[in-house]
């Protein structure tokens, strides 16, 4: 077949490599279509009509909207709940990724170096990944419960009186935060083992022969070097993480005591489908989003330049 | 071709329809009406046998519902969403203090043509102060379907434990609050008291209308809790903290410290009676009483609960649902309703008559503390306007600084006072 076709191909050679080459990107339309109608629809077109919608004063079940201008951001700024909210989602994600970063990986290198009992330690912290954490909720509040909780219970018989865990609008944040760790301090663990596994062994034979002796110089030298792409995935995913919490606050203490625990997206739930102030709440979306976008950002553009690839 | 083709297939898609549609034009007569309802645990048993008994009873219209709802927020929203994007139900069941803003943004029909048409209101059982539950702003919003009111709850074990018994248990807040902190000297964890004033504004309006205030005045203009009887009561939420030494308990902690027996007095919904008697088991004694009284002549109850509202726009689905709303507020709907809930029956025929529920009582007597407060209660306060609910967030921001004791009772009143100025609409004019 192709031999004959072989001579007329010649003299048709441009137009029918235009053709395969129009087939060829047809075909990657064609191929690709699916992801990009579920992109386009599930996540462009929504995220789209959220900014929109930031810019009216839409009401859940209002017949019409007005377009509004800025009205929303300019409230924002005037508003101490928003302004409490942004604070404490800060504080929340300032505490919770270090502990839980550094954390994860004190166990992962803990685990890694130990000799029996790996597989029953990595059960063991992963478990509350897998725990709903909507369930685990009781029993939190249970454990913090001010007068009959184990926790304040234990502090009692050591002489000390605890704090209102999540009572009081000093260490209800704190208390957040513990909890926050106790969440994420198992995933990273696993992600940091994975990570420990795909280090050559003979670079720490290397090592060794080069002079290195401690164990501190050869974590510093071979495997934090190495863990480079593992622990920028791990701090992306864990700031994102923190950025999020939403249900230990739903869940345990609705934002009280008097705001004391709002966090970014309890606000906008509660604006949105408790006071039903739909462009409110997507104006906080918005700013929401600007906070991903920018960690987003500052983390792939800075910090990914620095990490050692292999 | 193709477009031959795909005509045909239109045609035939049409023909189909038709045919799948046929069964609903012969049988036109029946109209079924579509009903929606939140918290199954609580509603599910009750909403089955009332639906049985009027489809039972009614050969015109029959009832369905459609999936409840977990809370009554998931239920205000899936009726807001409905009503921008379609299929709304024909009759949704909403919390009492949410009526108001469906009626306001023209989704919950205005029932009062419809009560005119029934004739003598007395007859079926509508006095004055059940219908008053579901009206707000000269609009009948909707009808009560079930009721409630704070009770206390008490454990009997802890309060003989400091000479106390339920016989002897104090009717005013001064005995509770002295009882409380005995009980909290014991130590071991045991706390005296807890009022639940977290969540929402009701349990603070118990103690508002029980000194005989109110929040708005009657024009609904301003504010009208910024007073003596406002004042009064957050001095004696201040007092719970100080000498009742109340512990500032978050979500569900009240119930784990009542439920694990180191709690005396719990203050309280009547509708949480079947989860709380469930979870103490025979942990210790269980009682239920009125809650204290404030002021025997001016004092009032709000009311929690549920309302029905008719959603329905269409005239024939209108009359549909107004015969399944009439049948779940009559005397036979509300004893169902009671019989499975525990909530307090709302129509007068049922509360008057013995033959609907004496026996019931007489089987439950924990359900009973809130029948006796009956007479006191009046609607859970639906404030005006786009910031309807968020003005109850206000007033629980500011009685945590109460509970904290980060701020003087006098205070909090000048602040809450000013927030909710600030949200409720400006008169016109």
């Amino acid at each position: 077949m192709s031999d004959v076709a072989l001579p007329r191909g010649y003299a048709a050679a441009a137009p029918a490599g235009e053709r395969i080459h129009r087939g060829e990107a047809l075909a990657a339309w064609l191929l690709t279509a699916p992801a990009v109608l579920a992109f386009v629809l599930m996540l462009l077109i929504p995220t789209a009509a959220v900014v929109a919608i930031a810019f009216t004063d839409y009401e859940l079940g209002a017949p019409a909207l007005r377009f509004v201008g800025l009205a929303n951001f300019a409230e924002l700024m005037e508003d101490r709940g928003f302004v409490t909210s942004f604070r404490n989602t800060a504080f929340f994600v300032a505490v919770t990724t270090p502990v839980s970063i550094i954390g994860g990986l004190m166990l992962a290198l803990l685990i890694e170096s130990g000799t029996r009992g790996r597989t029953f330690f990595r059960a063991v912290f992963f478990l509350p990944v897998v725990s709903l954490m909507v369930a685990m909720a009781t029993a939190f509040q249970y454990m913090f419960h001010p007068t009959i909780g184990p926790v304040n219970a234990a502090l009692r018989g050591l002489g000390i009186v605890g704090p209102n865990w999540l009572g009081s609008s000093d260490s209800v944040m704190w208390t957040l935060a513990i909890i926050g760790v106790w969440e994420q301090i198992g995933f990273n663990m696993v992600l940091f083992l994975a990570g420990l596994t795909a280090i050559p062994r003979d670079l720490y034979a290397a090592a060794e022969v080069d002079g290195v002796r401690s164990a501190w110089s050869r974590f510093w030298t071979v495997t934090w070097p190495l863990l480079g792409p593992t622990s920028l995935f791990v701090l992306t995913i864990t700031m994102i993480r923190s950025l999020r919490v939403f249900d230990i606050v739903a869940t345990l203490t609705q934002g009280g005591p008097n705001k004391a625990s709002e966090v970014l997206l309890y606000t906008m739930y509660t604006e949105g489908f408790t006071f039903f102030r739909m462009g409110y709440s997507a104006a906080i979306t918005v700013v929401f989003l600007g906070a991903v976008v920018v960690l987003m950002l500052l983390q792939t553009r800075v910090l990914d330049r620095r990490v050692h690839y292999g | 071709m193709s477009q031959k083709l795909s005509r045909r297939t239109t045609l035939g898609l049409m023909a189909g329809a038709a045919t799948i549609a046929m069964p609903n034009v012969v049988r036109a007569q029946t109209i079924e009406v579509v009903a929606h309802y939140s918290m199954p645990p609580i509603f599910k048993a009750a909403m089955d046998a009332v639906a049985e008994a009027f489809n039972k009873k009614s050969d015109k219209v029959k009832v369905t519902y459609v999936n409840p709802t977990p809370t009554y927020e998931d239920g205000a929203q899936l009726v807001l969403r409905q009503a921008t994007t379609g299929g709304m139900p024909d009759v949704s069941f909403q919390g009492l203090n949410r009526l108001r803003l469906f009626a306001e943004r023209s989704i919950a029909a205005d029932l009062k043509p419809f009560l005119a048409r029934e004739g003598d209101l007395a007859k079926l059982g509508y006095s004055n102060p059940i219908l008053g539950l579901g009206f707000h702003g000269g609009v009948q919003c909707g009808l009560a379907f079930a009721t409630s009111n704070p009770i206390s709850y008490l454990n009997v074990d802890l309060l003989k434990k400091v000479g106390a018994s339920a016989e002897t248990f104090p009717t005013n807040w001064d005995g509770v609050i002295a009882l409380a902190a005995k009980i909290s000297a014991l130590g071991d964890g045991n706390s005296g008291m807890f009022f639940r004033w977290p969540g929402d504004d009701w349990m603070f309006s118990a103690l508002l209308y029980g000194h005989g205030g109110r929040m708005l005045t009657e024009d609904e203009s301003k504010v009208a809790f910024d007073g003596a009887e406002g004042l009064a009561a957050l001095r004696l939420l201040d007092r719970m903290v100080k000498e009742g030494k109340m512990p500032n308990l978050t979500g569900n902690a009240d119930l784990q410290s009542f439920g694990a027996g180191k709690m005396g007095m719990m203050f309280r919904t009547t509708a949480q009676v079947r989860q709380v008697s469930g979870m103490v088991g025979s942990n210790f004694e269980l009682q239920t009483t009125i809650l204290p009284v404030i002021d025997p002549v001016k004092g009032r109850l709000p009311t929690g609960g549920a309302g029905a509202m008719m959603t329905a726009k269409d005239p024939a689905r209108q009359a549909a649902a107004w015969e399944f709303i009439k049948f779940a507020t009559s005397a036979e709907g509300t004893t169902l309703m009671t019989k499975n809930t525990g909530y307090v029956p709302c129509n007068q025929l049922a509360i008057d008559d013995p033959m609907y529920l004496s026996e019931f009582y007489k089987a439950n007597p924990l359900f009973q503390a809130a029948t006796k407060q009956v007479h006191l209660m009046i609607p859970w306060y639906a404030f005006p306007g786009q910031n309807s609910v968020r003005v109850t967030q206000v007033m629980v921001d500011n009685l945590a600084r109460i509970v904290e004791q980060k701020a003087t009772p006098d205070e909090v009143l000048r602040d809450m006072s000013r927030e909710v100025t600030r949200l409720i609409p400006r008169r016109q004019g």
